[in-house]
């Protein structure tokens, strides 16, 4: 072969331009605010383990002990099993910390980011706000 | 964005840090964190496999991009790779003609194919964040997306002929050949539906794409894709990547159109937006 393998900064940077779009088959920025990243508490009420992309259900009650629901949209499911996440790790019940870009279409609806179990444990559930 | 890529003086991850400040967040976060991890290990030394009849086996699982490969930002992927040894084409704007510059502006994120889970067209299916697999004979090769469940069949015939009866289709009709150690295929008999890649890249019938795949060593393949289209591009215009070959990875099923509400929600947002704006 006639290249040469380059330095390790170069080799860093190659990804750069060999950009993918982190969602494969519609837009994060129309649908989603990057700059509202929330934190909600919850009790999961229903996981739809689902292509294009997983929605994961909380039941979330505020100061007032009112509970709203909401519906938070994740990767692909092929992608949370190569990222290290199964269907197994989100059960009925249990509940969860997870942050989320709030939806812009003003419903209970949010991009799930990262997910804190209750022994601590942190995966991510879906893609950085763009 | 060359300068930074080639000044010495930077280390590792200050040129991933300053590079991520130039490009778009997605793939400059993806790739600074993956490897962030696979800097610390040399580009594969191993070549590219051979058939018995002395070509490239190009076969097995391969992968553009997407955070399964290139992991999360400050969280390195499951299973890191090498890092490449070569970078893909430099990304050059499309060139259009008048009518289809002034005509793509007027699309919207819910006209985009993909969001209605079409099949995206060559070459943008390429790029998707998700695995192919490439099964190679030596009269022909087949490569099997899990995105968009599609599928190529390229037969190899050395004059790189058409069939004479195509009718346009998404993925456009694929004959390829060996010019050395590279797969050249040309792909053509596209409709007009599909987008070339980003936001309202639209293109004619007269699309015609050749793709070189070129093999670097045993994870990395080097992918170019020259598109021309005399119906709405000036000249042509080239892109690529570099394909991977991503570890303990197989291509799934991927059943786009089984829970898709989110063109349903943009279009409550744009509603909103425009309410919001007064008009």
């Amino acid at each position: 072969m006639r290249f040469r393998f380059p330095a390790a900064g170069f080799v860093l940077a190659l990804g750069l331009v060999a950009a993918a779009p982190v969602w494969a088959h519609h837009s994060f920025a129309a649908e989603y605010d990057s700059k509202e990243l929330i934190t909600l508490k919850g009790v999961i009420t229903k996981v739809e383990w689902t292509n294009p992309h997983i929605y994961i259900y909380i039941d979330v009650k505020d100061a007032n002990g009112e509970v709203t629901n909401w519906a938070l949209e994740g990767y692909p499911p092929n992608t949370l099993k190569r990222t290290g996440m199964s269907r197994a790790d989100l059960k009925t019940g249990d509940e969860i910390t997870i942050t989320a870009y709030k939806a812009k279409d003003g419903t209970n609806t949010g991009a799930g980011r990262e997910i804190t179990f209750t022994d601590g444990t942190k995966k991510f559930a879906g893609p950085i706000g763009q | 964005m060359r300068r930074c890529l080639l000044n010495p003086i930077f280390s590792v991850a200050a040129v991933a840090l300053l590079c991520a400040a130039l490009t778009p967040a997605d793939s400059a976060q993806e790739y600074q964190a993956g490897n962030a991890a696979a800097s610390k290990l040399p580009p594969n030394p191993k070549p590219m496999p051979r058939t018995a009849g002395g070509k490239p086996d190009l076969s097995g699982t391969w992968q553009a991009g997407g955070v399964s490969i290139f992991g999360e930002p400050g969280a390195p992927p499951l299973h890191p790779l090498p890092p490449a040894p070569a970078r893909p084409p430099a990304r050059q704007p499309i060139p259009y003609q008048d009518w289809a510059d002034a005509k793509r502006k007027t699309f919207t994120v819910l006209d985009d194919p993909t969001s209605k889970c079409f099949l995206p067209g060559v070459p943008r299916i390429v790029g998707m964040p998700m695995p192919m697999e490439i099964v190679q004979t030596s009269g022909e090769v087949v490569i099997l997306y899990e995105s968009f469940r599609a599928w190529r069949r390229i037969p190899l015939n050395a004059k790189l002929e058409h069939p004479n009866d195509l009718t346009p289709t998404w993925m456009g009709d694929s004959v390829g050949r060996w010019q050395g150690d590279t797969l050249v295929v040309d792909v053509t008999g596209f409709n007009d539906k599909t987008w070339l890649g980003g936001m309202g890249t639209i293109h004619s019938e007269k699309l015609h794409v050749v793709e070189r795949y070129k093999p670097l060593n045993y994870d990395s393949i080097l992918y170019e894709a020259t598109v021309e289209d005399p119906g709405a591009l000036t000249k042509p215009w080239v892109t690529g990547s570099v394909l991977r070959r991503p570890i303990d990875v197989r291509v799934e099923e991927y059943e786009c159109i089984e829970n898709n509400p989110d063109n349903e929600h943009i279009q409550k947002a744009m509603e909103l937006e425009k309410q919001k704006a007064g008009k």
